[in-house]
Parts: structure tokens; C-alpha cells; sequence
């Protein structure tokens, strides 16, 4: 079953590396919207450093989301979705492995480029883990709550439009507890509340959202 | 994955409906291990509703569906016997032939070596384009490359919808030799196609969804 899992990561990877120019559009996205905001409003320092928690993740946010729709459009366009619920594996065994595949195409590139992003709005060195931490735990929880909204759409014309409606209220919690967090490790505070609920967050998706999106597809094919 | 029992699929007062027109009602068929079922009808008389319907990616409005007398959504393994091809075909265009195939061997969880898979390869005409991205083959070669899945996952009901579109008359009648083989087997096909099929010494049954 793990050899089922890695085969579908290694082959989304494969198939987004060869599709570059998709690849890069959620990243990007980031980049722009974190580096254009102080240019927007003011490059003042204080000014910054305060918004930062909330444009770091509300960019996160929607990097997420103009990507989601990629995790499962394509199957369904070509026909695989089908083939998946035949396999000899669960469905929700290659399922999880699709989700996995878009966390390491949208949501590590934002891990990795998260600190550069932070000096860039003046976030103190003392909040940088935590901002970290925080996109560590939480950009997963999106991939795993939008390709729930992504396997309910993926079916219908304009699907798009639904899928924000679907997945925006859900993703809030995220927001509230990853920018409070950031916001209370710039201030000097504990954050480990914070933390805590995005972690028991990330769990309870791990654990549901792989059977909700089987659901979904099922449905969705149906 | 084949068995060599003799196994029966059987439907039982079948009704679809989609939307709010009724396509088909009172559907009633069997179909056994070396057996054909050929469906036939006019365009949208729910050909291909029928054909996911018996995946068990659809549910019919009425009726039932049984594998070996037991009906296909309690029967647990009753999926892994199919092998699916539909009007899109599962073929990932970002991949080469080769791959295409390499990845759905493991993910359906079939295990076999990388000679075999070319000879696979050989055998639908494809084997000068293996490394060639799907994307930039002709529409009859892509379904080629589906067809090829067919040798490669090996499993007892084959469930083909439109399979010799696009194909030219040499590979058809190739392919024909191929549904015989598994029919030989003991394997099971359920087929729409508009054209004539020729399956020598095997019985071939026809409905009529018209």
C-alpha cells in the first residue's frame, strides 16, 4: 500500500513538474501579493510588522485556493478519476497520496520562502519560527479541506466560483489561530494555544478529509 | 486476479434515468465467464449510463445488479475485477507511453517488469513512441495506449465503452484477437461499439437500448 501511496505522489509530481508554468502560479501569486502590499499601503516598519500575521496568511490563503482546482480537474478531464476507484488500493489511500502530492507542490514552497517573506514585512526574528510552525501545520489543513470542496465541484461548469463559497468559511479557523499565533509571537506572547488547535486542526483533516473527498469524488462522478 | 471458476453477472429490472427523461427501464441480462455482451443503441439511449452503472460508479434509479449472486455494492472485491476504459480514456497526457503504463501497474497493484510492459508496448504498435509524451500522439494512438492497459492489469471483466474509435482497420482487427484471448481465458466483455465485431467460437450476446 505505501507503494501505491509514493507511486501516485511521484506521479503528480511528474506530471506538475511538466506543466512548470502551472506549477509556478500559486507561489507567485504569494510573492506578489506579500511584496506589493507595503508598496500599497506603507512601508512603515510598526505599520508592517503588525499586518504582517494577517497578509502572510490571508496570501497563503488564497495562493491555496487559486491552486486547488488543479488536484483533481485533470483526472476527471482525462478519465484516471475512474481508474483510482479500481484500483486493487483504497481509494482514499491514493486519494491522501493526491493531497500529499499538492501540499509538496503548493504548500513547501510556501514553507521554504515563508521566511524571506516575513523580512520582507518587517516580522521580528523572535516570530519567525512560530510564523513557520504555523505555515508547517496549517497550509496542509488547506490542501486537505479545499480538495474536499475541489472533489464536490470537480463535476460541474463554473465549479470555481462554488469552491470558494464552499471553502472559504472553512478555512477562517485556520486564519484566526495562524495569524493570532504569529501576532502573539510578535507581540512577546505564548503562542502555544494557537499552535495547539492548529495541530489538533491538522489531525482531525488528516484523519476525515482523505473519506470526505472519496465521498465527494463518488459523488461527484456520479 | 482471474479466477478460472465460472462467474455470472446478472441485472435484474435495470431503470436509469437522467435528468427527468427515462433512458432505459426493465433491463434485464446475463452474462457469464467467455462470454460477450455487445450494447447497442442510438446515441444518448444511455450506452455509457449502462456501462458505469455495471462499474458501480452510477446508481441505476431501479433494479439490481448481482456478481455470483451477490449483489455488486455489498460484494467487496467485485471493482477490482473490472478494467474500465470510457470515452476518456485515463491516459495522463503529461506522461510518455511507457509511463502511463509503469504508473498504472502500480497503482492498480499489478507487478510486473519493465520487459514486460515494453512487449506490452510492442503489442498495440506503440513501441517507437514509448518515451514520447501521450500529449503529442494522434487520437487513435492515445486509445491504443489505454487499450494496451487492458494486457497489463489483466482482470476478468472488461468493461469498454467505444474502444475501436479512432483506431485504423489493421489494429481492429489485432484488437479483435486480443477480446478472443481474454475471452479464451475465461474473461467477461461488455462492450459498446458501432462497428461489426468478429469473435470467433464465442458467444456473443446483444441488447438493444433503442
Amino acid at each position: 500500500m505505501l507503494r501505491a501511496l509514493l507511486t501516485i505522489i511521484q506521479r503528480d509530481l511528474l506530471v506538475a513538474f511538466r506543466r512548470r508554468a502551472e506549477l509556478m502560479n500559486p507561489i507567485l501569486f504569494y510573492v506578489i501579493v506579500v511584496t506589493l502590499f507595503p508598496l500599497g499601503v506603507s512601508p512603515d516598519k510598526n505599520f508592517l510588522s503588525q499586518l504582517a500575521p494577517g497578509v502572510v496568511w490571508v496570501a497563503a490563503l488564497l495562493a491555496a485556493l487559486i491552486s486547488m482546482e488543479s488536484i483533481f480537474r485533470q483526472d476527471f478531464d482525462d478519465g484516471s478519476i475512474e481508474q483510482l476507484f479500481l484500483s486493487q488500493h483504497p481509494p482514499t489511500l491514493l486519494i491522501f497520496g493526491k493531497v500529499i502530492a499538492h501540499w509538496l507542490i503548493t504548500g513547501l514552497p510556501m514553507l521554504v520562502i515563508v521566511p524571506v517573506m516575513a523580512l520582507l514585512l518587517y516580522i521580528p526574528n523572535q516570530a519567525i519560527p512560530t510564523l513557520f510552525v504555523t505555515v508547517l501545520l496549517g497550509t496542509p489543513i488547506l490542501s486537505l479541506i479545499g480538495a474536499i470542496g475541489v472533489a464536490l465541484t470537480a463535476g460541474l461548469r463554473g465549479g470555481g466560483v462554488l469552491l470558494g463559497l464552499l471553502v472559504l468559511p472553512l478555512y477562517i479557523p485556520v486564519l484566526i489561530f495562524a495569524s493570532g499565533a504569529v501576532s502573539a509571537a510578535i507581540d512577546g506572547l505564548a503562542s502555544s494555544g494557537q499552535l495547539a488547535m492548529l495541530g489538533a486542526g491538522l489531525i482531525l483533516a488528516l484523519i476525515l478529509a482523505p473519506i470526505a473527498i472519496s465521498a465527494s469524488l463518488k459523488i461527484s462522478m456520479s | 486476479m482471474r479466477t478460472q471458476e465460472v462467474s455470472v453477472l446478472k441485472a435484474h429490472d435495470l431503470k436509469c434515468v437522467r435528468g427527468s427523461a427515462e433512458l432505459f427501464s426493465n433491463l434485464n441480462f446475463s452474462i457469464q465467464s467467455g462470454e460477450a455482451l455487445v450494447v447497442e443503441g442510438s446515441n444518448g439511449s444511455g450506452k455509457t449510463s449502462l456501462l458505469r452503472i455495471l462499474c458501480g460508479f452510477n446508481q441505476s434509479a431501479e433494479g439490481e445488479i448481482t456478481w455470483c449472486d451477490e449483489s455488486i455494492d455489498k460484494h467487496e472485491n467485485y471493482q477490482q475485477q473490472i478494467s474500465y476504459i470510457g470515452h476518456q480514456t485515463g491516459v495522463k497526457l503529461d506522461l510518455t507511453v511507457f509511463e502511463n503504463l509503469l504508473f498504472e501497474q502500480r497503482l492498480v497493484g499489478v507487478n510486473r517488469k519493465e520487459s514486460e510492459i515494453k512487449e506490452i508496448i510492442r503489442s498495440v504498435g506503440l513501441f517507437k513512441q514509448r518515451n514520447v509524451l501521450t500529449r503529442k500522439l494522434s487520437a487513435g494512438q492515445k486509445r491504443r495506449v489505454a487499450l494496451a492497459r487492458l494486457q497489463l492489469e489483466e482482470r476478468s471483466i472488461w468493461v469498454l465503452d467505444e474502444p475501436l474509435t479512432a483506431l485504423d482497420k489493421d489494429f481492429v482487427t489485432e484488437f479483435e484477437k486480443v477480446l478472443k484471448n481474454h475471452l479464451d481465458k475465461k474473461g467477461m466483455l461488455i462492450i459498446t461499439t458501432h462497428r461489426d465485431l468478429i469473435i470467433p467460437n464465442h458467444l456473443i450476446k446483444r441488447i438493444n437500448l433503442s
